[in-house]
């Protein structure tokens, strides 16, 4: 699934001047398999730029194709289904299940589309050095390892663009690297495309395309 | 799991005033059905005489004892009383001039007999079917209603006599016969006991039998209107007892009073259908406000939920199936409440000299039926609207 958009731009950020190469107000495309990064100052849009992609808000000027299909046409159950089976999304408040444990947690997310075994699930949280708090309600995490339980969860689904928020904000570089090993490997694996904002530099990542904001 | 997610924040007594309410309303809808149903056919099923037709004649007095004031109505009287507004149908009971007995004509059945009085009664004002109702010349048999004070003193007689007594169904089966005598001729026919009335005190025969006995034994110049057969609508007994008051007249007493506490009881328990109504009404709208506000305190959970690809279907069927089985839980208990209520109750009406059937209608399951199903269809709305609106709410 390509995504196309055409002179898009929040109705919040209308009366804000707009960078020449910026994202907003531009007409382009992203190609599945892409990665991309998506750098911005504080406040310019990033969180609302992954909203308008999730469908959360609807607030914009211009149109966002998800190939041919305009999304202000979807209805919530073809949005639904879009995030169970082509968009994956790590939110910048993570939107975990504070009171279910961590097993608890992508559990309810594989039930949805069953991906995985509980044994790999296990072994992706192991690989983010997390085994030890399996059992352990995420609100008794730290938010940095929050941060890896939802990027675990974002992995156990297919997906063709996995779209992520600042989801390495509170991880140490250790972490990160882990983090991303995991989310790369997953990514190729699936041949899907990835959208991060925020990203400092990373070795491990070679981008595609850049984006402005 | 997502029941474990959706149902851990919530208001439990919200939902204990909702399920008391809704166990009340129905069991107070269930039993006022149900009586309102048993207590409008008692009369129908103990009495061939329908159940809003009564009979009335002039009050006997010491003038009239003496000749003074006349007890037979005349056709200005009829015709007055036929355009009142409470009546639907006044009809003069023709009574018999001939000399009459009946006798037992059975070995089932000690020998009996006694000089009787007979009226007739057209088919419509009796629950018998017309083609029942009927006799001619060639028929084998005269088809009788009888008054049960008449079984009462033919089982007294039979007690007496060390006999066994005879049911209503006994008398049914066996057969009878009437002796005709008049104009120095007499004949003798036999009879058939088809039904029972509590109403009136003559044997009541089809009107072409009584015209057959009074054309050919009896005296047509002593053929006077006494008693009238009147339909009346229903809830009007007040108004006949005024009507009746005020000219004279009166209603063999039984008929009335049944009457009066039909009608009576019929309104009080459509009250309580009205009633009941309400409460679920009521109970509807506490359990429509439960579930928006249990939505309200899972809002995060169920957006999350829509996030991470859970269908809005999938939600709102989750939360639908919960109140099907609070629901019908409830109904369930609720049936079960009803059935020892009506036991109850039918034993103190019992109790209370009024019989009905003991059978459960089954239009009272059906009203309940009902409900449940706009219980569950508005429960369903609701909690569809409410899950859309958790998405579209801002994040």
């Amino acid at each position: 699934m390509n995504l196309h958009f055409d002179k898009v731009i929040p109705h919040t950020l209308n009366d804000i001047q707009q960078k020449e190469n910026g994202v907003w107000n531009a007409s382009f495309s992203l190609s599945k398999g892409e990665k991309i990064i998506l750098s911005a100052e504080s406040g310019k849009g990033k969180t609302t730029f992954v909203h308008l992609l999730a469908g959360i808000r609807k607030d914009y000027e211009g149109t966002i194709r998800f190939d041919e299909k305009d999304i202000r046409k979807l209805s919530l159950f073809q949005w639904t289904q879009l995030r169970a089976h082509q968009l994956s999304f790590i939110f910048q408040d993570l939107q975990l299940f504070g009171d279910l444990s961590v097993e608890e947690n992508l559990v309810l997310k594989n039930e949805r589309l069953p991906t995985f075994t509980n044994t790999k699930l296990k072994e992706m949280i192991a690989q983010v050095d997390l085994e030890d708090k399996w059992n352990t309600p995420c609100n008794l995490l730290s938010f940095g390892q929050q941060q890896r339980v939802a990027i675990v969860r974002a992995l156990i689904q297919p997906f063709d663009w996995l779209i992520m928020d600042e989801p390495f904000s509170h991880l140490d570089e250790k972490n990160k690297d882990l983090a991303l090993t995991l989310i790369l490997n997953r990514i190729n694996e699936l041949q899907a495309g990835m959208i991060l904002t925020s990203l400092g530099e990373n070795q491990l990542l070679e981008v595609d395309k850049k984006l402005y904001l | 799991m997502i029941e474990k997610i959706l149902f851990k924040k919530q208001s439990k007594v919200q939902l204990y005033i909702a399920i008391l309410g809704t166990f009340i309303g129905f069991i107070f809808l269930t039993t006022s059905v149900h009586f309102f149903i048993r207590i409008n056919e008692s009369k129908k099923n103990e009495d061939v005489l329908k159940g809003k037709a009564i009979v009335i004649q002039k009050k006997v007095s010491s003038l009239s004892t003496l000749n003074l004031v006349k007890t037979d109505f005349n056709p200005d009287e009829i015709e007055k009383l036929n355009s009142q507004d409470f009546t639907l149908e006044v009809q003069p009971i023709i009574n018999n001039s001939f000399d009459i007995s009946i006798q037992t004509d059975s070995k089932l059945l000690p020998y009996f007999r006694s000089d009787i009085f007979l009226q007739a009664v057209d088919a419509r004002f009796l629950d018998v079917s017309s083609i029942k109702w009927q006799w001619d010349e060639n028929d084998a048999y005269v088809p009788i209603i009888l008054p049960r004070e008449f079984l009462v003193m033919l089982n007294t007689f039979a007690n007496a006599r060390g006999l066994p007594q005879v049911s209503e169904e006994l008398a049914k089966s066996v057969s009878f016969q009437f002796n005709l005598s008049g104009n120095s001729q007499k004949t003798s026919k036999k009879v058939k006991i088809i039904g029972f009335t509590g109403d009136i005190s003559s044997i009541l025969v089809p009107p072409s039998f009584l015209n057959y006995g009074n054309d050919k034994f009896g005296d047509q110049q002593s053929l006077k209107t006494t008693q009238l057969l009147v339909s009346i609508q229903e809830g009007t007994f007040g108004k006949l007892e005024q009507y009746m008051q005020s000219h004279g007249l009166e209603a063999k007493e039984s008929s009335l009073v049944i009457g009066k506490l039909i009608s009576v009881t019929s309104s009080l328990l459509l009250i309580l259908i009205g009633i009941s109504a309400l409460i679920l009404l009521l109970s509807s709208l506490v359990l429509i406000q439960y579930t928006q506000v249990l939505i309200a305190h899972n809002h995060y959970e169920i957006r999350t939920l829509l996030r991470i690809g859970y269908s809005p279907q999938k939600i709102t069927k989750i939360i639908t199936k919960y109140f099907i089985l609070i629901i019908a839980f409830t109904a369930l208990f609720s049936c079960i409440a009803f059935v020892f209520l009506k036991i109850t109750i039918d034993k103190k009406l019992l109790d209370s000299g009024l019989t009905i059937s003991k059978t459960l209608t089954l239009q009272s399951g059906l009203v309940l039926l009902f409900v449940v199903l706009i219980y569950l269809v508005l429960n369903y709305l609701n909690t569809k609207k409410e899950v859309f609106n958790a998405e579209e709410s801002k994040s």
